[in-house]
């Protein structure tokens, strides 16, 4: 067998996070690898051929092809190495490097080593099952982002008058593309009492279009045995159970699901990594290194974000403190954020490492409810290191914070903490 | 009528419903009349059974209630018009097809036929996958005796059909102290059905094989012959074994009549032409008793039982070393079976089924109360498993007579028919035993017609598609090496690769549904549920059978995936060019 190639940096996955990650970690002086399971790069941009990416980034409104186009290049640009159709099957950490097992058409099963690894690996979407919907299991049932690719990828409709159940941004992003390609969306369910989806999708992607949003919704059962026939929709009530008594039965012959992302943290919890059970990524600090010495995360494995541009911005920043990190290690020395689910959905990261020299730290918050007039602040004891006026502020946007922690000092009794008031 | 007829009907006009009429046909008991529920219903037959007639043949109706018609192919044509053949299974189920291949030992013509676009559909796709020790069924029952043979025999068969199969042990704890005074009758029953291998554990034995079951569990018995297995893998397998030593399969085929002449069947009428066998075996599950019908002899009536069953995530599967189930006093008296947790041989975690009398024979929907009382039952049990570890969860029917026993036997009234009807659980676990003796039964009659011998060519091992993930990277470098197909992961969730996909398509059986492609090699069955791997699974197809995306279906009949081509010009149609 060949000797063991050791790469700096590792980065698993070729979205736009993985990308990012790479064309950072490169620029920094590192040796890297990408690797990537599809046969091409660009994640799941490759099937987003609505614009909308890069307004932040690139100051244009870009396909999403078209956005991850611009990095392949400037990852080519780099001459990065990129390994495709590439699956990763284990990972070990021995005495400081991490050894990769993988396979492919070409090598097979093979060996890599790296001294930083960076997890981009995205997200997946909840199935029907993982809500529990009940009924017949007929074909004609999808999650938005499979019924994208046939529709985008393929070509092929999946079904001719269809139901969206879940309020998510992709579900609202296909509502649109199938009333163009000629399917017929009867409607849009929910069954929270707000969308899901970002404000601006719901009216260019529903009202434009003149399809129904019903907030406090759910499909309660299918119905059909080749095919979906029909749906049977029920009331919810705040708990989200259904009411009897209100259901209703809606012929159609397809459901898309649109019920929620989870990231894929597979190989992280091999690791025993500890991820947060909020945002179902792992625990970071501020340079997004995870609870493992070396293991970074990013993107939409770390969690779910609305706009890529700041997929792309974690990406950056994991890939940068990755090659640092494989140059120079140093002992960190953890302080956690305190946050409180009650305001927020989730906050990132969730530490800060009080002897890392990155001194600036980037707070990403999702505010639990829709909520009018609030002020988002943090601060560490009476010192207020930020605060920021929400006339609204609502869940599907994520909100950052800009931190300067070159004068703060933070220790075990004085945490930052984050905190969510009135006025 | 006789005395013991007329005690039980004035019984069941008292206590269930005044409108039940009995009469005897033959040597079993027929019920007839109109009543109110399904619960009704069920109820007479259960009171009816077993009061020293042969069967009972139900034939309440209930007002007001529409049982939908069998499921069948959605067209006919003539391929197996005029077939003459020796025996005909009716049923690709786990018992058909076992049949199928026993049989295939003889130089005699098979033929097997299933209505569905694939083999294991029903009840033998629907179930835990458990090969019991044998301590539920009665002693004396043919539950207890094919359950016990046929457990024995699984070593060698899932040797001999390369299927993957694993001798974990079950643990059935209990948690109230006194339970335990239950073990020498268990352990005396346990010995009238033949049990080799178990034994009591203490709680702190408990504890040490199960880490994580519940502090409340005071002890458990350990059943060391159980076992899990796939058993659509097995279906399959054996339907595979028994094509290659020259017995035929016919899918998308139901029987539909049958003519007879005298006693005997003389044809039996399909979807796809008149066959002429020799020999008719009823294996066809949930409608067995329909098929009795056709041949006159219906002196059973199936009730169809179904349950539920929650399928959890593999990251669980590890916490898990055996089947565990729970002692109470109802299953104790062993007719009801409490179901269990059991961890698959895909290391997934299994929770049901539970169980419930309702007139649907093919209704697998699942519904919010089962699901949530599977959940809060088992749960307890091991308390590290959460709502959220469930990953997709589905239904089965089990064909339970009134007698609830198996109906293992040749035909009383018509010479050329031999019924293997009414295997609900264990149907799996006794398979290999009922295969065995249905073959028995069938050589003695075949005798009278033609003189059968063995076939030198017959060869008991078939192997089935590598599963790479299991291989060393040494063993699967070498696969890889020599189909690079092999090194392509095509199902991220259950690391398959577009290799495993090919081989299931192109497999001897050829499977072109989705559905059969999960039961084959798994694609599609993990966490993700097919929402990365679906499209490239339709490609797949595509490519490989050359069926059109539009074509291809979910299950057969009717599924089809999509519905059209989109209109305007995507890129999806220059990725196309
Ligand atoms: C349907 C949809 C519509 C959207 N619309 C917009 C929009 O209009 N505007 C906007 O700004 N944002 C939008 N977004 C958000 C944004 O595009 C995504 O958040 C972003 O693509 C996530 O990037 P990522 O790199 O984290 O994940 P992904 O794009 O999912 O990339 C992850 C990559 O890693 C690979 N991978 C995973 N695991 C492994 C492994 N073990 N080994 C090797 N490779 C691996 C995967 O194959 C994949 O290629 C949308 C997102 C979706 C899903
Ligand atoms: C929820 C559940 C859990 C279970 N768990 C276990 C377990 O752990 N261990 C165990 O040992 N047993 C278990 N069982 C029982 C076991 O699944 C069955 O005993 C076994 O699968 C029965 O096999 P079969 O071939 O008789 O029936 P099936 O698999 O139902 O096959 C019968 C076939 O006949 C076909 N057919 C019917 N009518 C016609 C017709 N007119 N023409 C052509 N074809 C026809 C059907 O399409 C079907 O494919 C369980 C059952 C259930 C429901």
């Amino acid at each position: 067998m060949s000797e063991i190639k050791t790469y700096d940096v590792i980065v698993l996955g070729a979205g736009p996070a993985g990308l990012a990650a790479g064309y950072a970690a490169k620029q920094a002086g590192a040796d890297v690898l990408i690797v990537e399971r599809e046969d091409r790069a660009g994640g799941i941009l490759k099937q987003c051929i609505h614009d909308g990416f890069g307004i932040i980034r690139f100051k244009q409104k870009l396909t999403g092809p078209e956005y991850a186009e611009r990095y392949i290049k400037m990852v080519n640009e780099l001459s990065i190495p990129m390994l495709m159709s590439t699956f990763v099957l284990g990972i070990q950490k021995n005495n400081e490097l991490f050894e990769l097992q993988l396979v492919n058409k070409k090598n097979g099963v093979f060996a890599l080593r790296a001294r930083a690894l960076v997890l981009a690996n995205g997200c997946r979407e909840r199935t029907s099952k993982q809500v529990f919907i009940h009924g017949s299991r007929p074909a004609g049932i999808y999650t938005a982002g499979t019924a994208q690719y046939f529709v985008n990828i393929m070509g092929m409709l999946p079904c001719k008058e269809c139901v969206i159940l879940g309020s998510g941004d992709i579900g609202l992003i296909m509502a649109r593309r199938l009333t163009l390609e000629g399917s017929k969306v009867l409607g849009v369910y929910e069954a929270k009492s707000t969308p899901s989806g970002l404000a601006r999708n719901i009216v260019q992607c529903l009202e434009d279009y003149n399809i129904p949003l019903y907030l406090s919704h759910t499909i309660t059962r299918i119905i059909g045995s080749g095919r979906v026939e029909a749906v049977e929709i029920s009331k919810v009530d705040e708990s989200m159970k259904p009411i009897s008594g209100t259901e209703q039965v809606v012929k159609c012959d397809g459901v898309i699901l649109s019920v929620g992302l989870v990231p894929e943290n597979e190989i992280a919890e091999s690791l025993d990594i500890k991820l947060d059970p909020n945002t179902k990524g792992p625990l970071v600090d501020q340079n997004f290194m995870t609870t493992m010495e070396g293991v970074f995360s990013c993107g939409n494995a770390l969690h779910v974000n609305d706009l890529v541009d700041y997929v792309s911005e974690s990406g950056e920043l994991a890939g940068l403190q990755a090659s640092r990190y494989a140059r120079n290690s140093h002992n960190r020395n953890l302080i956690e954020i305190k946050s409180n689910n009650r305001d927020f959905l989730y906050v990132v990261p969730q530490y800060i490492d009080t002897s890392s020299d990155n001194k600036s730290a980037v707070i990403y918050y999702r505010s639990r409810d829709v909520k009018q007039n609030v002020k988002v602040i943090i601060r560490c004891g009476y010192n207020i290191v930020y605060q920021n006026k929400h006339s609204v502020i609502r869940p599907p946007e994520m909100e950052k914070a800009e931190l300067d922690l070159s004068n703060i000092s933070i220790n075990q009794d004085c945490k930052l903490e984050i905190i969510m008031t009135e006025g | 009528m006789s005395k013991q007829l007329k005690k039980i009907e004035a019984e069941l006009r008292k206590n269930i419903s005044n409108s039940i009429e009995c009469r005897e046909w033959r040597n079993s008991i027929v019920l007839e009349g109109k009543v109110e529920s399904w619960d009704t219903v069920t109820a007479a037959g259960k009171k009816a059974a077993n009061r020293g007639y042969k069967g009972v043949v139900n034939k309440l109706t209930v007002k007001g209630l529409e049982i939908p018609q069998i499921n069948s192919p959605s067209f006919t044509d003539t391929t197996l018009q005029g077939k003459k053949v020796d025996v005909l299974v009716i049923g690709g189920g786990i018992i058909g097809c076992s049949i199928a291949r026993e049989l295939s030992k003889w130089d005699i013509s098979v033929l097997l036929v299933e209505k569905e676009e694939d083999l294991a559909m029903h009840a033998s796709s629907r179930n835990d996958g458990m090969i019991h020790p044998g301590i539920e069924p009665k002693p004396g029952s043919k539950k207890a005796y094919f359950n016990i043979k046929g457990n024995e025999m699984y070593t060698k068969i899932a040797q001999e059909l390369d299927v993957p199969m694993r001798r974990s042990g079950s643990l059935v704890v209990y948690d109230s102290y006194w339970v335990k005074f239950i073990y020498p009758y268990l352990k005396i029953r346990g010995n009238k059905n033949g049990i080799k291998d178990f034994r009591l554990l203490s709680r702190a034995e408990a504890k040490a094989r199960e880490q994580w079951i519940s502090d409340s569990v005071s002890g458990g018995i350990l059943f060391n012959t159980t076992a899990v297995l796939s058993p659509y893998k097995l279906t399959i397998a054996y339907a595979e074994n028994a094509m290659m030593n020259g017995a035929e399969i016919s899918l998308n085929t139901i029987v539909l009549g049958m003519k007879k002449h005298k006693n005997d069947i003389t044809s039996v009428l399909t979807n796809r032409g008149e066959i002429f066998p020799r020999i008719v075996i009823n294996a066809a599950g949930v409608y067995s008793d329909k098929i009795a019908e056709m041949a006159e002899d219906n002196f059973f009536t199936i009730h169809p039982r179904k349950g539920q069953v929650l399928l959890l995530d593999k990251k669980k599967g590890s916490m898990l070393t055996s089947v565990i189930g729970k002692l109470s006093i109802t299953n104790v008296k062993g007719t009801t079976k409490g179901g269990g947790i059991v961890r698959t041989i895909e290391d997934n975690i299994l929770v049901g089924p539970d169980s419930y009398e309702q007139p649907y024979r093919e209704d697998y929907s699942t519904s919010r109360e089962n699901i949530e009382n599977l959940m809060k039952k088992h749960f307890e049990i091991l308390p590290i498993l959460k709502p959220s570890d469930v990953i997709t969860y589905f239904a089965g029917i089990r064909a339970a007579t009134y007698e609830e026993d198996f109906i293992i036997e040749a035909s009383e009234y018509v010479p050329n028919l031999i019924h293997a009807a009414g295997i609900q659980s264990p149907g799996l676990a006794s398979a290999p035993a009922i295969a065995e003796e249905i073959e028995r039964l069938t050589c003695k009659v075949l005798s009278q017609y033609k003189q059968i011998n063995k076939k030198q060519s017959w060869n008991p091992i078939r192997k089935g598609i590598p599963e790479l993930h299991k291989m060393t990277p040494e063993e699967r470098n070498k696969y890889i090496k020599q189909r690079p197909d092999y090194g392509v992961i095509v199902c991220r969730c259950e690391e398959i690769s577009k290799g495993e996909i090919i081989d299931a398509i192109k497999s001897p059986i050829p499977c072109v549904t989705i559905d059969g492609i999960k039961r084959r090699v798994r694609a599609g069955l993990g966490r993700c549920q097919g929402g990365f791997c679906l499209p490239n699974v339709v490609k797949l197809i595509q490519n490989e059978a050359g069926i059109k995306a539009i074509e291809i279906t979910k299950k057969g009949n009717a599924s089809n995936l999509l519905t059209g081509e989109t209109k305007t010009d995507s890129i999806a149609k220059e990725v196309k060019k």
